[in-house]
This record gives C-alpha cells, sequence and structure tokens, in this order.
C-alpha cells in the first residue's frame, strides 16, 4: 500500500521522529512506521498527536534539534497545521523535515477537494508529487536530503490513488542516521521579529530560486516520455494522472505520437524545462489532479490547454473514465484521433432502471452513538444540531446532525448559533455532538470561548474512548499511545471542567431512558438565571475496537406480534441488524449482526421489541 | 500476461482479503501487481470495491469496459460495477442461481460476450461451517471452472500464504470445496 511505502522512505531515510494525526488517507502511515520500528529494533519515537499542528510542531523541534523528522496529515488537517507551516517556511528547518500531506479528490472522505500543492506555493516550501507508491518512497528519501541542504520544510503531496494504491515496491536497505539532540539558539532566527522576519523571507525567496534550478536539472522525477514519431500534441502531467494516462494511451496505441512531460516536482516549477517542451509543440494539454498547480505556474499560456481553457473539470477526481474524456475530446479537436464513446449507455440505463437505492453508510449494529442520537432527537426534537467529523457524522441519517463544517465546529457552531438568537432575545434549543477524539483535537479552545463568552447550549460528547472512524487510533483518554505503550491517561471530565463548565455528567448513552432525562435537565440548567453550557458525556466503548467490554450487558431482544411493519424503526433508528421481513409485512433481527444492546426497545412505538 | 480483475461487495464481505490474494498470486507468477482500494466508511456498511492489475501497468485504477474478471460478492454491487467489464469478460456472482439475475442484463451481456456465473458462495460457506469464507470460495469456484486464466495449483498456494494460522484449515477446505464445484459445473456427470 501507498502509505506503507511512504511509511518504508521515512524509514530507510533514518528519520528520528514521526508524528500524525490520523485522517484518510494518510492514517495507515504512522502503524506502518510503529511496524517497522518493532520489526528492525529502531529507536524512532512516533506520536499520535491531539491534532495536526500540535504533530506538526513536535516533529519541527526535533528538526530543530538536528534530527530528521517527518509529519503525516490528511489534506485539511494540513489547513491546521498551517499556521506553522508558514512560519516555518521563513525560519527554516535544521535536520531533514518532510510534511507528509495526503489528498482526496473525489472526495471520499473529506469535507473539501483542496490541493495541498498549492499550500507548498503559498507558504513557498517545495513540493514533491509521486505518481505511485514506488516514487512515494524514494521521493520521501530525496525531500529528507532536500529538506536538510536547504533547511526548509519539504512537502509530499500524496493522494488518496497513490496512498491507497497496492504495488510491488522495491525496498532499500535503512539507513542509520546517527544524531543527538543539540538545540543551537539562534534568537533572531527561531524567534524572529517581524523586522528579521523580511530577511527571512528574503533569504527564503533565495532558497527557492536554488531549489527551482535544482528541479530544472532533476531528470529523476521530471522526465520526458517521448513519441516514437513528430508529435505534433504534447502533455504535461504528475502524480497518479501520469499514470492513469500512460495506461489509457497505451491501451489505445496511442503512444507514438504523443510526448509527455512528467512533472514530479510541481512546486517550484521547473520553467525553463515546461517553456523549452510547450515550445515544440503545437498545443499542450496540463493534465493534474487536483487543481490547476502547474497550469497556473506557467507564464505563457498561449498554447496551453487545461483546466482554465474549459478542458479539465474543475472538480473531482481524474478517474481513467474522465480521462479518457478529456483525451477524446482533445483528441478530436486537435483533429489528431477519433476516440470511440466510452462505457456502456445501454447497460447503464438498465441498471437505472432497477432502482437500486443507493447504500448510504450508517452507524454499526449497537453503536453507541446511535443510542444517543435518539435521546437527543426524543428529548429534545427541535433543536439546532450542531455536530462534527467522526463516525457521529452518521448521526444525518438519524436527522439528529444539521451541521458538519471541520474539526471543533460543532462546539463553536454552537455558541454562535446561541448568540445569533440570544441578540434577538430568542431562546433556542441548541444540541452539539462531538467524538472524544475530536474534542481533543479542538474542541477545548471552543469550548472555553463559549463558556467565557456566556453561550448556553448542550453539548453531548461521544466518548467511546477511541478514534474510530479512521481505524482505531488512540485517543489522548484512552491512554495508550502510538506504538501500543502506556501513555498518560488524561480525564475528559476534568478537560471540560477546566473549560470552565460547571454542569457536567456522565452517562452510558444505552441508558437511553435516563439519558432523554438528563438531555432535559441539560436544557433546563441552559435556560435557568445562573445556568450555563451543560455537557453531558456519554461514555460507551466502541463495539470495533473493545467487542468484549463494549457487550459485557447483553440484553437479548425479541420483535412479537405486536411489529405491524410501520417501520418507524427502520426510519428513525437505522441498526443494520433491524430488516423488514417483506413477505410477513414485519421487522424482523438479523443475529448476525446483533450484539444485544437491546437499545432498540425504546425504538418501537408500539412496544414490539422487548426484551427476551 | 495483462489481467485486470475488479472485485466488488460491502463491508466486512473479505474483499480486502481477496485483493491480497490476487496481490500475492501475481508476485508468485512473477508479474508486476498493481491495484487499488476504496473502502472510506466500510466498516459502516459501505460498498467496497477493489482494482487488482496483473502485469505491465502503470495506474492502479481500472477504467469503464477493460476489466478481465468481476467477482461481486453481492448482487446489488455487481449491478454498480458491471460497467467495468470489457466485452468477452467474465463475472462471478455470489447468488443463489443466474435466475435471479435481471433478465434484460443477462441478454445485454450475452451480446458483449460477457460470461456470467452465479455461485451461491455464502449458502456453501455457511455449509462448511464458516460463512466468512464465502470470498474464498467464490474464487475458488471460479477457478474450478476454468474460466479465468489462474491454476487452482498457485492460487491454493497463495491462499494458504496469506492465511492466519488459526483459519488456515478452514480457508482450505473452503476452496478446494469450491473448485470441486466449479469443475462439477462444467462437467455434470
Amino acid at each position: 500500500m501507498g502509505n506503507v511505502a511512504i511509511a518504508r522512505g521515512v524509514v530507510e531515510a533514518g528519520c528520528h521522529v514521526v508524528t500524525s494525526y490520523p485522517g484518510t488517507p494518510s492514517s495507515e502511515i504512522i502503524p506502518a512506521v510503529v511496524e517497522y520500528k518493532k520489526e528492525l529494533g529502531l529507536n524512532t519515537y512516533i506520536e499520535w498527536s491531539a491534532n495536526e499542528k500540535v504533530a506538526f510542531d513536535n516533529a519541527l523541534a526535533a528538526s530543530l534539534t538536528g534530527k530528521r523528522a517527518a509529519v503525516a496529515m490528511k489534506q485539511v488537517g494540513l489547513n491546521v497545521a498551517s499556521d506553522s507551516l508558514m512560519s516555518s517556511a521563513y525560519t527554516g528547518v535544521i535536520g531533514g523535515m518532510v510534511v507528509i500531506s495526503c489528498d482526496d479528490p473525489g472526495p471520499l472522505s473529506s469535507q473539501t477537494e483542496q490541493d495541498s500543492r498549492f499550500f507548498a506555493m503559498f507558504a513557498k516550501v517545495p513540493a514533491y508529487d509521486p505518481a505511485t507508491p514506488q516514487e512515494a518512497k524514494e521521493m520521501v528519501k530525496e525531500a529528507f536530503e532536500l529538506s536538510e541542504t536547504y533547511q526548509i520544510p519539504v512537502i509530499l503531496r500524496s493522494t488518496i490513488k497513490v496512498s491507497h494504491a497496492k504495488q510491488s515496491v522495491k525496498i532499500s536497505p535503512v539507513k542509520v542516521v546517527d544524531r543527538q539532540a543539540g538545540f543551537k539558539k539562534d534568537p533572531e532566527r527561531w524567534a524572529a521579529t517581524p523586522k528579521y522576519r523580511l530577511i527571512l523571507h528574503k533569504k527564503l525567496n533565495e532558497t527557492l530560486k536554488k531549489i527551482r534550478e535544482r528541479f530544472e536539472q532533476d531528470s529523476r522525477w521530471n522526465y520526458e516520455v517521448k513519441a516514437s514519431r513528430e508529435a505534433s500534441l504534447g502533455i504535461i502531467t504528475g502524480s497518479v494522472s501520469f499514470a492513469v494516462l500512460m495506461d489509457i494511451l497505451e491501451e489505445l496505441s496511442l503512444r507514438k505520437d504523443i510526448n509527455i512531460l512528467k512533472i514530479g516536482t510541481p512546486f517550484p516549477l521547473p520553467q525553463k524545462r515546461v517553456a523549452e517542451f510547450i515550445e515544440r509543440h503545437k498545443k499542450v494539454l496540463v493534465v493534474e489532479e487536483t487543481d490547476s498547480v502547474i497550469e497556473t505556474q506557467i507564464t505563457d499560456k498561449s498554447k496551453v490547454l487545461g483546466r482554465l481553457t474549459g478542458h479539465i473539470p474543475l472538480q473531482g477526481e481524474l478517474s481513467p473514465d474522465v480521462m479518457y474524456d478529456i483525451l477524446a475530446k482533445v483528441l478530436k479537436e486537435l483533429g489528431i484521433a477519433d476516440l470511440e464513446k466510452s462505457g456502456d449507455d445501454r447497460l447503464l440505463k438498465l441498471i437505472e432502471d432497477l432502482n437500486i437505492d443507493v447504500r448510504r453508510p450508517t452507524l454499526c449494529a449497537g453503536c453507541p452513538e446511535r443510542a444517543a442520537f435518539f435521546a437527543i432527537k426524543k428529548a429534545l426534537p427541535r433543536a439546532i444540531y450542531s455536530s462534527d467529523i467522526g463516525c457521529y457524522t452518521l448521526g444525518l441519517n438519524l436527522k439528529a446532525v444539521d451541521t458538519v463544517l471541520d474539526m471543533g465546529a460543532g462546539i463553536t457552531l454552537a455558541s454562535g448559533f446561541y448568540h445569533a438568537y440570544h441578540q434577538d432575545e430568542n431562546d433556542i434549543p441548541i444540541v452539539a455532538t462531538m467524538g472524544d477524539s475530536t474534542f481533543y483535537h479542538s474542541g477545548t479552545a471552543s469550548l472555553l470561548n463559549a463558556v467565557y463568552n456566556k453561550a448556553r447550549f448542550v453539548l453531548v460528547i461521544m466518548d467511546n474512548e477511541i478514534t474510530a472512524m479512521t481505524g482505531m487510533q488512540p485517543t489522548p483518554g484512552s491512554g495508550i499511545t502510538a506504538d501500543g505503550s502506556k501513555g498518560e491517561k488524561v480525564s475528559l471530565e476534568e478537560l471540560i471542567k477546566g473549560c470552565g463548565v460547571r454542569w457536567i455528567k456522565t452517562i452510558d448513552p444505552y441508558d437511553v431512558e435516563n439519558l432523554v432525562k438528563l438531555l432535559k435537565e441539560a436544557r433546563k440548567y441552559t435556560q435557568k438565571r445562573d445556568g450555563g453550557i451543560a455537557v453531558i458525556v456519554a461514555r460507551h466503548p466502541c463495539l470495533i475496537r473493545y467487542p468484549d467490554v463494549s457487550r459485557e450487558n447483553p440484553v437479548k431482544v425479541e420483535i412479537n406480534s405486536a411489529c405491524d411493519g410501520c417501520q418507524y424503526c427502520l426510519d428513525y433508528f437505522e441498526c443494520p441488524a433491524l430488516y423488514l421481513n417483506e413477505e410477513k409485512d414485519r421487522v424482523e433481527i438479523d443475529r448476525n449482526l446483533c450484539v444485544d444492546c437491546g437499545v432498540c426497545i425504546h425504538a418501537c412505538p408500539k412496544g414490539a421489541i422487548l426484551p427476551v | 500476461m495483462k489481467v485486470q480483475v475488479v472485485l466488488a461487495g460491502i463491508g466486512g464481505q473479505g474483499i480486502l482479503f481477496s485483493s491480497k490474494i490476487f496481490s500475492e498470486l501475481g508476485l508468485r507468477l512473477g508479474l508486476e501487481v498493481m491495484g487499488s482500494e476504496t473502502h472510506g466508511m466500510s466498516q459502516r456498511g459501505g460498498s467496497v470495491t477493489a482494482h487488482l492489475k496483473l502485469g505491465k501497468f502503470e495506474s492502479p485504477l481500472i477504467r469503464t469496459g477493460t476489466a478481465d474478471i468481476l467477482y461481486s460478492f453481492e448482487e446489488r454491487e455487481t449491478y454498480k460495477t458491471l460497467k467495468f467489464l470489457r466485452r468477452g469478460g467474465t463475472c462471478f456472482v455470489n447468488l443463489v442461481s443466474e435466475d435471479r439475475f435481471d433478465n434484460k442484463i443477462l441478454d445485454h451481456l450475452k451480446k458483449k460476450e460477457i460470461i456470467l456465473r452465479a455461485y451461491d458462495a455464502s449458502g456453501a460457506a455457511s455449509k462448511i461451517g464458516s460463512i466468512l469464507t464465502a470470498n474464498i470460495m467464490l474464487i475458488g469456484y471460479s477457478v474450478g471452472t476454468g474460466l479465468v486464466p489462474f491454476k487452482p495449483g498457485d492460487l491454493r498456494y497463495v491462499l494458504a500464504a496469506v492465511s492466519k494460522k488459526k483459519d488456515l484449515e478452514m480457508n482450505l477446505k473452503a476452496f478446494d470445496t469450491a473448485v470441486r464445484e466449479g469443475q462439477s459445473f462444467l462437467n455434470p456427470l
């Protein structure tokens, strides 16, 4: 897998410190580094950090002591870490510092499709852009070397189709880089005031110029795949788009007619090479994912076709099908080839006629978050529900989630909603929901701000003691560190109390009846003269991560003849273990999926679901 | 040899394990392996698709209308992924019988010389005692029929290599049973 190859590159480069906050498609990097550490007996310090900025800074500090450091995150994580990225571009680094940012064109599992290469441009740091897992591994190693040579953080931009691609990868020996931590004080650099920042900015610009020169000479990542005969069309491309394009040209026997310039270092762009390539062709198509980073940097665009000329879609992944259509259009326009229409419309029509429901993701059978959402809907049906990023985003299906903006916004939007209504002297119920990992990530500043500014709402923290959505990474509350060793467990309740909250209750959400009561009490507290923000910690371990403790008190249920097939439970509870037996017109339980949580007893208005 | 395989199903059906079997198979046959998996929310019951490309390829993705083989572990997912098959491709679907499949689509596939074989892998897996081996049984069945360019012996070898120790015996039993059922389908007594 691409992320394992990236991890291997980090290890082969002799990296000393690796930090990360999980997020698709980057989450597999840290576990793979942990595996290599164990397998090879390395002394690597590996950290799941509380958030991406925290991860960035921890890695950066190691670099300032002369060690090699890497930080990995998903593309929107780089937004969180961007403050540090921008500043460290000026101050620079000592030991090699590689920032791995994994993009999600599509998007398949993210709130935006943003292109991390633009962050490289924005921060003025170089970026490598691999096309395959093998290349990603090699680029990581070179990125460390480049970073050390020019004392600048370097971005490795991966995309989901590199990070999650499978490829047989050739591995190399692990380099031992012997470094003792030795931070050399230099306040004019590490604590630069604005006056010195101007000087640092000038130095950064000079460094970038040198790196651009180096990339002009580079032939390892920037190279031409030549057509066998005179070609009027050239294509400039990089990342997985290069690979997709090559396969299609091969399949259509078009390799002989088109020259390809593959760019692996999109920023700073080797502009001379690109200009020279464009010069030799009648037209040049620029195909890149997800945004127009190469295209934007081309100075003379008179021969260029790309996103800016409407030849490439402005959004979405450049899948082989999309790539095919782009090629077909361009080749036809230029009179080079007339490709057959792709796809089988008749088949698609026949399938459309079947009206197959789209299978939407849903919370697992027995998920404690479903229980909490069900109770919230029952206790405060007319509230505004601000929620957040995690499994519990799927509370959408239960109509108990109205907003999902970004990490931490469940609380900030709740306080914002409160003030907007309160200003008009309107009192409305607001219920914010957030998972434990998200709360540690960015909940505290939001919460203490809300307390301090006298906002009032109910906050339900769904504590399943793990970062479930991204694949079961530990949290500060689970007290386990990245390599599985024991950490210092942080108390969620104390943290909430520390934010200034005076009303905090903890409950197991499986106890729906009492949770409903508690939610109503919490709401009353937000309305009391001397009230404030009420926080409920709904704690029940994740069923996937903790299959034993989460099922300690089974409540086996059955559905009796009072079930009239009204499907209320299917629509408003949506447990995958409940299904409609169409022949009998009754809901039944799929015993393969049911975990005996007993929560659905509360989900039947007819009282047909009862404990055995 | 160049072979492109699509595996489709839902979370929990062992798509990723199946994909591992084929990547190991590629390595055993001395072929380059490329592939990708889409499984953002698979644990929450979403669709899972894996693309596997054995031979000389650059990208991990398969284009519509170019796959040689489609394994579908779930009926509805078959409809969503049929588009990947090329003319003359082969589809194995975990389904009680081909009759259960939409007739118009079957006719259309016939016109495109696409072979669709239904095999009740879930039923067969339950019968031998582990529903979790349905994926292995569908693959085993396919090699039994001789409709795919892989040898049972090679697949059995890689299956043994990638199976966890505790599952090994059951996995091989599932595989062997399904290979026999695939063979007997072709040569009924």
